[in-house]
């Protein structure tokens, strides 16, 4: 995998203190927030922990800065605001990060099955996932979780039904 | 008999003083009309060779700094003359163009610099934004501080700071920096990350402690730096503006 390129604010010391001036502030939650979804999306993970002092996009250890817990908690509620994270737990530790919407991604899902003809025949989650047939689509070795809740939107909307079998999900398009 | 002395003699020599006066002017008029017929020769043997190099003017930015230098010192300046032979030229055409590229570049990034950019930074800018057409014009920091004067006009929204050492920043947004804050930024460029703190402000401006704190406060609550508290002993003030791997970045995307 290719290196991950990083925005060059993390290497500039004060990006890493909550800034006092209102539009520089703006200007630094969204460059956050953007590095956020563009490093999960890189290492391809869907959930962080707000504990995780060592995760690299907390804590960049050549300049000795970190993310303090409670600027991690604002830029995770920033992107709860615009759909791309949803918490995991009360006390907000556990968090679902998505480089995509649910919408999207179930739109995305939805768009895929109607192009390939697999309507109306149930296939697992893994195999959406996992299936070599999607290797080339965004939605590809995404979270099972994630997805699960994308297909719920989708479900909510009756474009397809879920089925639970043996512990795993299926599900039905329509 | 004895020569009087008196009136006569008195009179005379004034009429001498007089005559010597009369051709010491005349001699001065003479000279300057020639001088007057010269300037009058050299502007029109100017226009002349202005008119033939037009193109290396306008695309060499060697020449035209030499040009430049040349006009201004004969006291002619080609950017004030909008009409008659000097428009001809389209000098004006080129600094007004290069000013109007020098606001849309410094208002694009307002953003990440707070308002505040290094002059080789804009150059590097304007030099990109121009494109790859423009390649053969190439624009110097000579053209760039002719093109920013002319926005003067504009009120204090634009102002080109000088932080010594050759080094100049222009600023972008409306408001006068003060003494205080072009010290503060003076001091900041001269450190290699753009970085600074209170205590190096005393040291180094020989300022009281309230008053360094009043101005760091100031360049903060404009956006000007950025503050960050996890220095080693205090916390310390950061100009994006001045920070070197901002570029190193820049060039590499």
């Amino acid at each position: 995998m290719a290196e991950f390129q990083w925005p060059w604010e993390y290497t500039f010391p004060p990006f890493f203190t909550l800034q006092p001036h209102e539009e520089t502030r703006r200007q630094q939650l969204k460059v956050w927030t953007d590095l956020f979804l563009k490093y999960l999306k890189h290492v391809n993970r869907f959930t962080i922990d707000t504990n995780d002092q060592n995760l690299p996009l907390f804590f960049n250890e050549s300049i000795n800065r970190r993310l303090s817990p409670e600027l991690i908690l604002l830029i995770l509620e920033q992107l709860q605001q615009s759909g791309h994270a949803a918490p995991l737990d009360k006390r907000r530790q556990e968090w679902h990060v998505y480089h995509y919407t649910l919408e999207e991604y179930g739109n995305m899902v939805y768009d895929w099955i109607q192009e390939t003809g697999q309507t109306n025949s149930i296939c697992t989650l893994y195999e959406l996932v996992a299936g070599e047939n999607s290797t080339q689509m965004e939605f590809h070795n995404m979270d099972e979780d994630v997805l699960l809740n994308a297909l719920r939107l989708l479900e909510g909307k009756g474009k397809c039904e879920l089925i639970e079998m043996d512990g795993s999900h299926g599900v039905k398009f329509f | 008999m004895r020569r009087r002395v008196g009136l006569g003699a008195i009179q005379q020599q004034k009429l001498a003083a007089e005559k010597y006066k009369d051709k010491g002017a005349d001699l001065q008029e003479s000279q300057l009309e020639q001088m007057t017929k010269q300037m009058e020769v050299f502007r029109i043997k100017l226009e002349e060779f202005a008119m033939k190099h037009k193109d290396d003017i306008r695309k060499n930015s060697q020449f035209r700094k030499q040009f430049q230098e040349m006009c201004a010192a004969i006291g002619v300046d080609p950017l004030a003359s909008g009409k008659g032979f000097w428009s001809v030229l389209g000098m004006g055409d080129f600094y007004y163009e290069l000013s109007v590229q020098v606001v849309e570049v410094c208002l694009a990034a307002n953003h990440k610099t707070g308002g505040l950019m290094e002059l080789d930074e804009l150059r590097r800018r304007l030099i990109a934004a121009r494109g790859q057409s423009a390649l053969h014009q190439e624009i110097t920091k000579e053209d760039i501080l002719m093109a920013t004067k002319k926005l003067t006009i504009f009120g204090n929204g634009f102002v080109v700071h000088k932080l010594g050492k050759g080094r100049y920043i222009v600023q972008s947004i409306p408001g006068e920096l003060s003494m205080e804050e072009t010290n503060i930024l003076s001091a900041a460029s001269n450190t290699e990350t753009g970085r600074i703190t209170k205590n190096q402000l005393i040291k180094d401006l020989g300022w009281t402690e309230y008053r360094t704190i009043q101005a760091l406060e100031k360049v903060l609550g404009e956006g000007l730096c950025w503050i960050d508290k996890q220095s080693e002993d205090e916390p310390s003030f950061w100009f994006p503006s001045l920070f070197p791997g901002r570029n190193a970045q820049m060039v590499d995307a």
